[in-house]
């Protein structure tokens, strides 16, 4: 196989083509088995390569052709597969399939089941090219078009108004993170002459560091990692996003593109290590995007909403983990998040399916022995985002929080503290979550009780998968496996002996959390009544997620639209384009009027005006003959 | 010779006088007429051309004018009898209709 | 030096006849006019030596197309509003317009080169004409015909679209 990763690359595509061509005709088989198909098919490739490289230790590079070449600029299309890239590929393959293989169920009765997987491949396709591009022009090719492709996933129930909106809205913000990140490619380029991702690393890690502020190229490119991972100030566009079906959520809002942020920062990870500042910046907006998230997440009542709120909080841990130089622990969270949260959101997708749509968790309950499998597979993803050991997410926060306190890179007690608290909102409200849908007495409606069933086993099969994962997952040491290229940050000295009472501690804010929803959740739940009805203020200042969307609309949408509509419309459409064409033909047709009068149907003028122009013809010619 | 020029100048003037009729009088018929006082300006011109240089030609083409403007005036004059009739009246001032 | 006596004359008749027209107000004396300004100009041809044209200025000018003129005004009631205003609104640029024209016709004529003198014996009796006309312009002939053909055939549809307006 000469060009592996091409082929990995492109499998999704073909499935895109195939299915957006012909789909619609073909029946809903066939575009299951070639949805489905591509995807594992380029699960099985990388695979392969992933055993190449374990075998022969160089990483796989794959050059495809020059794009551009001209003036002593060259622009290569590439792709590269070493170690970073092969943790990215098998989880977004692995993860990517099962969750193919889950929508088979799931969008089972739905009108655009060909254009759903259809979609869902090109996702696939632009987020294999983002993990795999070489160069930082390829990887952007990918977030552009994972965006694009989140766009119209989201909006994939485009007849409602809301969701198209929430679709736009997604990909309207990321677009502002999109600018700083284009900001950062230019400056880059400017400075190094060339945006192969393995030539700057190499440039900024090297003893001559070219002549350009890391901190600057740092932050720009952090700023587009915020639009794409939904961190303060753009994460507003991620809860939205749950207006798309719940798979969807699962593979783009969870597991894989939100990641690219994450993913993007450490690939540069030269960058940060030479800019402490700007790691300082990512570290203090992960930790208080991840806090302010958590709050928000203790008072949803959507099961979808807590589990957005939940994913924008552990994206800020994977920050905090990149900001203290942490870099191989942030993809190690990734990866464990990617088992633990795709496992959540399709875990709520099967209860919404079992429920016949209902989503607000005030209205279910008592679901634990009806639909088991569901339930018992939720739980453990559950208790593994808690960080209850031995599961996976144990493992990734706990070292997330060691290095937060004791990273010679910018850890501190503030940073572990917050980490810490956030750590323990974490695990109240998730099992919050899980009291609420499953435990207690059964809150539903009649009709909505009559049609609890558990799900086909496409989609149970896939949330075993997915729960073993969670369970299991941590065992693989992925920091260690990234070592060589994203070496751990050595330990503050001061700090060394705290790291076996961070474990401990860490333990114990997991249990503390089961313990306190219990509390307040189980039973009759009225205790959680109590708790709101005392912090009423505190609760409706969380409801309203800190009242944000409706500062960005009185501070920025709405004048902005006042200008469109005063400025733009008013003076520049409506004055000047429309009074100018206005302008022009009255002028043609007062002139016309005017001209028109010539022809007065009288022979006789006519015959005048023939004399004239036959004296001045004649005039002129014996003029100038 | 100077009857060249008188003669010439002559056709001229007709020519130039049966422009002006059709310009300014206002009966369909006397239009006519002084078109044909155009036609005989140009023929004389012509004739004293063709005697000045001998060549026969131009007595040839004065009379196809001839015939030309006797079949133009066959036609010409039931049109306008019949735009008379249509209209009641020989006035051209009413026959503007091609007025805008 | 009677000829020259003579042309003036004529020459002279036929612009008081050209004015006449443009004067009267009864077509029947515009026509008159008319008619005197073609025999003027048929003596004109004749003291020319082309007589062959000023045979055929009568024969067919005045004698059929006139006539043809004559003929209709008699059968017309001309007393109507053109009779009773003779002149359009455009009288006075008209006149200019003659002002203009004539004199810048004239200007050239008299500023322009003098034509080689004549030939010795003009040919234009009747022999060399004829002889000219139906041997080298034999074509114009044909199509003259074919005209006067085309024009009998427009003057009967002319008649038909009247009959049949009328009943």
């Amino acid at each position: 196989m000469t060009h592996p990763l091409l082929l990995i690359v492109l499998l999704p595509l073909f499935g895109f083509l195939v299915n957006g061509l012909v789909g619609g005709r073909a029946g809903p088989r066939f575009v299951s088995v070639v949805g489905c198909g591509f995807p594992i098919a380029a699960f099985a490739v990388t695979v392969k390569c992933f055993l190449d490289l374990s075998a022969g230790g160089a990483p796989i590079v794959d050059p495809v052709y020059t794009w551009a070449a001209f003036d002593g600029h060259s622009f290569e299309v590439a792709f590269a597969f070493d170690r970073l890239a092969a943790v990215m590929t098998l989880i977004v393959t692995g993860v990517g399939s099962l969750i193919h293989v889950y929508s088979i169920g799931y969008m089972k009765d739905d009108r655009g089941y060909a254009r759903y997987f259809a979609y869902l491949n090109v996702f696939l396709f632009f987020m294999l090219m983002l993990v795999l591009g070489k160069s930082l022009l390829i990887l952007f090719v990918g977030w552009e078009g994972v965006g694009l492709a989140s766009y119209l996933l989201i909006g994939f129930w485009f007849e409602d108004a809301d969701k198209a909106r929430a679709g736009k809205k997604a990909f309207i913000t990321n677009r502002v993170g999109d600018a700083g990140f284009l900001l950062g490619m230019f400056v880059l380029y400017q400075a190094v002459g060339t945006l192969d991702m393995g030539t700057i690393n190499a440039a900024f890690a090297s003893a001559t560091p070219p002549a350009v502020s890391a901190t600057l190229v740092g932050i720009l490119l952090f700023i587009g990692a915020t639009g794409k991972s939904a961190q303060i100030p753009l994460h507003v566009w991620l809860p939205d996003a749950m207006a798309g079906p719940t798979p969807v959520s699962a593979l783009i809002h969870a597991a894989t593109m939100v990641t690219a942020g994450v993913y993007m920062t450490a690939r540069m990870s030269a960058i940060y290590l030479a800019a402490p500042e700007a790691s300082q910046v990512i570290a203090v907006v992960g930790v208080a995007t991840a806090f302010f998230a958590a709050t928000i997440a203790m008072v949803q009542t959507d099961i979808k909403k807590v589990l957005a709120y939940s994913t924008i909080s552990q994206l800020g841990l994977m920050f905090v983990a990149i900001g203290v130089g942490a870099y191989g622990v942030a993809i190690f969270h990734l990866y464990t998040h990617a088992f633990f949260k795709a496992c959540l959101f399709l875990g709520a997708g099967s209860v919404i399916h079992a429920l016949g749509g209902e989503q607000d968790i005030r209205k279910m309950g008592g679901l634990a022995r009806r639909i088991p499998v569901t339930f018992v597979t939720f739980a453990v993803a559950t208790a593994a985002i808690a960080g209850i050991p031995p599961l996976a997410g144990f493992f990734s926060k706990d070292e997330i929080l060691w290095f937060a306190l004791a990273s010679d890179r910018g850890g501190s007690t503030a940073l572990f503290a917050a980490a810490s608290l956030t750590a323990l909102l974490t695990a109240f409200y998730m099992f919050r979550l899980l009291w609420l849908t499953f435990f207690g007495a059964s809150r539903m409606d009649a009709k909505t009780e009559h049609h609890v069933h558990e799900s086909p086993p496409s989609m149970t099969g896939v949330l075993v998968v997915l729960a073993i994962g969670s369970a299991i997952g941590g065992f693989v040491a992925i920091p260690h496996y990234l070592e060589p290229l994203l070496p751990l940050p050595a330990v503050q000295s001061a700090m060394a002996h705290f790291e076996h009472p961070v474990v401990y501690l860490s333990v114990a804010l997991g249990f503390i959390g089961l313990a306190a929803a219990a509390y307040f959740f189980g039973g009759g739940g009225t205790r959680g009544d109590g708790l709101r009805a005392r912090f009423a203020g505190l609760h409706r200042v969380l409801s309203g997620k800190y009242f944000v969307d409706e500062a960005y609309d009185a501070l920025l949408a709405r004048p902005l639209t006042w200008v469109s509509e005063r400025v733009f419309l008013g003076l520049g459409d409506r004055m000047l384009l429309d009074g100018t064409l206005h302008g022009l033909t009255g002028f043609a047709r007062r002139t016309a009027g005017v001209l028109a009068r010539v022809q007065t149907g009288n022979l006789q003028f006519y015959l005048f005006l023939a004399v004239l122009g036959l004296v001045a013809a004649l005039g002129w010619s014996w003029q100038h003959g | 010779m100077a009857d060249t020029e008188l003669l010439v100048g002559l056709g001229a003037v007709l020519y130039a006088a049966g422009l002006v009729g059709v310009m300014v009088r206002r009966n369909a018929l006397v239009m006519l007429m002084c078109m044909e006082l155009m036609l005989n300006g140009v023929n004389l011109t012509l004739v004293t051309f063709a005697r000045q240089t001998g060549a026969t030609e131009g007595a040839v083409l004065v009379f196809l004018v001839f015939v030309v403007a006797a079949a133009e005036v066959a036609i010409a004059i039931p049109i306008l009898l019949l735009l008379a009739r249509a209209r009641r009246t020989l006035d051209v001032e009413a026959y503007a209709e091609l007025k805008g | 030096m009677i000829e020259t006596g003579l042309m003036y004359f004529f020459a002279a008749v036929a612009l008081g006849g050209s004015i006449a027209m443009l004067i009267a107000r009864h077509p029947m004396r515009v026509a008159l006019a008319l008619i005197t300004t073609m025999l003027s100009l048929a003596g004109i041809y004749a003291l020319l030596g082309v007589h062959v044209l000023a045979v055929f200025q009568v024969l067919i000018y005045v004698g059929a197309v006139m006539v043809f003129m004559v003929y209709v005004i008699l059968l017309i009631d001309v007393r109507d509003s053109a009779f009773a205003q003779r002149f359009s609104w455009l009288l006075v640029p008209g006149i200019a317009g003659f002002v203009g024209l004539a004199a810048i016709l004239c200007f050239a004529l008299w500023r322009g080169d003098s034509a080689p003198g004549s030939a010795a014996a003009p040919p234009f009796g009747v022999r060399p004409f004829s002889e000219v006309f139906l041997n080298e312009y034999w074509l114009y002939f044909e199509l003259v015909s074919v005209l006067l053909v085309a024009a009998v055939v427009a003057a009967i549809a002319v008649v038909k679209i009247g009959t049949r307006r009328h009943g």
